[in-house]
Formats: C-alpha cells, structure tokens, sequence
C-alpha cells in the first residue's frame, strides 16, 4: 500500500482530522498572537536591530513548536491507550499489531505535528518581512507594519478557514478572528501610549 | 482448494464494513466478498461473512482479518473441490426443526 494511501486509512480509522483541525487553528493563532506581542512590544522598546525581533521570535516558534508536539503527543497517547484497552476488552483479543493499533499510534503523533508545526509555522511566517529588512529590502519601521499585518492576515485566514468547515458565512468569521487580533494590538499600543 | 466460507466475525466499528469486504476481495483467489452486520454493540460489531473463490487461502483471509482489528469467532460453513456443493435438507433436519 502506498504511503499516502496508508496515511489517510490511518487518520480515516483514528477519526483524528477534526482533533487536528482544532489544535491547528488553536496553536496557528496563538502562534500568529505571540509573534504579534513579539513585534508590538519590540515597537514599544523602539527596537532598531531587526536580530532582536528575528532571533526572539524563532526563539518563541521553536519553544511552542516543541511544546506542542510533546504535549499534544502524550495527551493524544493517553487517550487514545485508554480508548484501545476498553476496545480490547470487548474484542478480548490484542489489537496492537492491528490497523485499528497502528491507527491509534499514528493519530497521536500526527497530532502531535499539528500542534507543533501549526504555531511555529504562523510565527515563522510573521518574522518573514524582518528576514527580509535584514537583508536590506526594507527599514525596520516597514517590517514592523508588515509583520502585524501579517499576523492579522493569518487570523482572519484561520477565520475564514473555520467558516468554511462549519458551512457558515467565512468573511463573518474570518472577521471575528480578526477582531480578536485586534484588540490584541490595540491593547499592545495603548500600553505604548500609556507608557 | 476451498471454494466457500462463511465466517462469524467480531470487529470494530472501524475499519467499516466497505474497507473489510474490499481488503477480501483483493485477496489471492478470493473473486467476490459480502459482509453483513447482524448486530452493533457500542464498541463492536457481529458481522456474517461470505467469501467466494477459486481457491480461497483460510489462512491468510485470517491474517487480513487480524490486520483490520477483526476476529473469527466461528467458521460456519467451508465448501471445498472442484464444485459447491450447497447444504442438503434431510428429512431429520426437518424433524429437529420441528
């Protein structure tokens, strides 16, 4: 059986897409929230060095990309070893070599990628314009303004991605979402203000 | 050379029914497959299984079984040779029936 074949039997039998879906928008938008934090608050410290931003920020996507996968990884073990012993117990038979057993082992690591790719691919994403201002494209200040509006473009996205599995109005969700992400910034700049 | 069998299987609910009967059928010398669940409990299911063929290998229609998560509970009727011979009703059947 092919690989990809193999793939989707196992995330078919594991019913694992939902679960995953929802650690993905969960961990893309806290990813997409703490580099936007990162950005604001380099803003607010009036930051020159983009080296700052870039190596904080890959700092953040590394730390929720690992926590991610550990957490998400032993919790879906968990579960998902209590759900084959009581499946077990009422087949009376041991399912470990089995495609139900496999399944299970591989929903919990895929979730497990899911929730470590998802923020610190977000967060990657975000830090892309100062990749950029560092090779000399474009000044900090621009980066800065590119990077929040990427990081509201991801969670308006999400959004629209989550109006879409729910059959409903995407722009209204993706609106929502960015809502959300802008009572982030406007709170980020107000303490600046404030300041 | 089995031609016939006919199984009493406890499964999963997942693999379904449809992934079941397809993984038979691709199976050596299996040429057609029906599975019929004739009871859901919450966490398994019975399910009746007929696999037909020019020269059905019991044992590895076992090991596909095993590798969907499925159990043989009993083999219900084997017909082997060159033809099927269907069961014959004898007039003690019908009494014992009776």
């Amino acid at each position: 059986m092919k690989f990809l074949e193999k793939i989707r039997r196992y995330i078919r039998i594991s019913e694992v897409a939902p679960i995953s879906r929802r650690y993905f928008i969960m961990n893309a938008f806290d990813g997409a929230t703490t580099v936007l934090g990162i950005v604001i608050g380099a803003y607010a410290a009036e930051i020159t060095n983009e080296s700052w931003v870039i190596w904080s920020g890959l700092g953040v996507s590394l730390a929720m990309g690992l926590s991610g996968f550990v957490g998400a990884y032993m919790t879906e073990e968990a579960e998902r070893e209590k759900k084959l012993n009581a499946l077990e117990k009422s087949m009376l038979t041991e399912l470990t070599d089995s495609v139900v057993g496999k399944a299970s082992r591989f929903a919990s690591l895929w979730a497990g990628i899911v929730d470590g790719v998802s923020p610190a691919l977000a967060a990657v994403v975000c830090l892309t314009p100062f990749f950029l201002s560092s090779h000399g494209l474009f000044a900090i200040n621009s980066a800065i303004q590119l990077s929040v509006a990427m990081a509201l473009s991801i969670m308006f996205l999400l959004g629209v991605f989550l109006g879409k599995i729910s059959n409903r109005n995407m722009l209204f969700h993706g609106a929502k979402m960015l809502f959300v992400g802008l009572i982030i910034t406007f709170i980020f700049f107000m303490l600046k203000i404030t300041q | 050379m089995i031609r016939r069998l006919i199984l009493d299987v406890l499964k999963p609910h997942k693999p379904g029914v449809v992934e079941v009967a397809e993984a038979l059928s691709h199976l050596e010398g299996v040429e057609g497959v029906n599975v019929i669940i004739y009871e859901i409990d919450q966490q398994v299911e019975n399910a009746k299984v007929v696999i037909a063929g020019s020269s059905i290998d019991f044992e590895s229609i076992k090991k596909k079984l095993e590798e969907m998560g499925a159990t043989i509970h009993s083999v219900d009727e084997v017909a082997a040779g060159k033809i099927i011979v269907e069961e014959v009703r004898t007039p003690q059947d019908r009494s014992a029936r009776m």
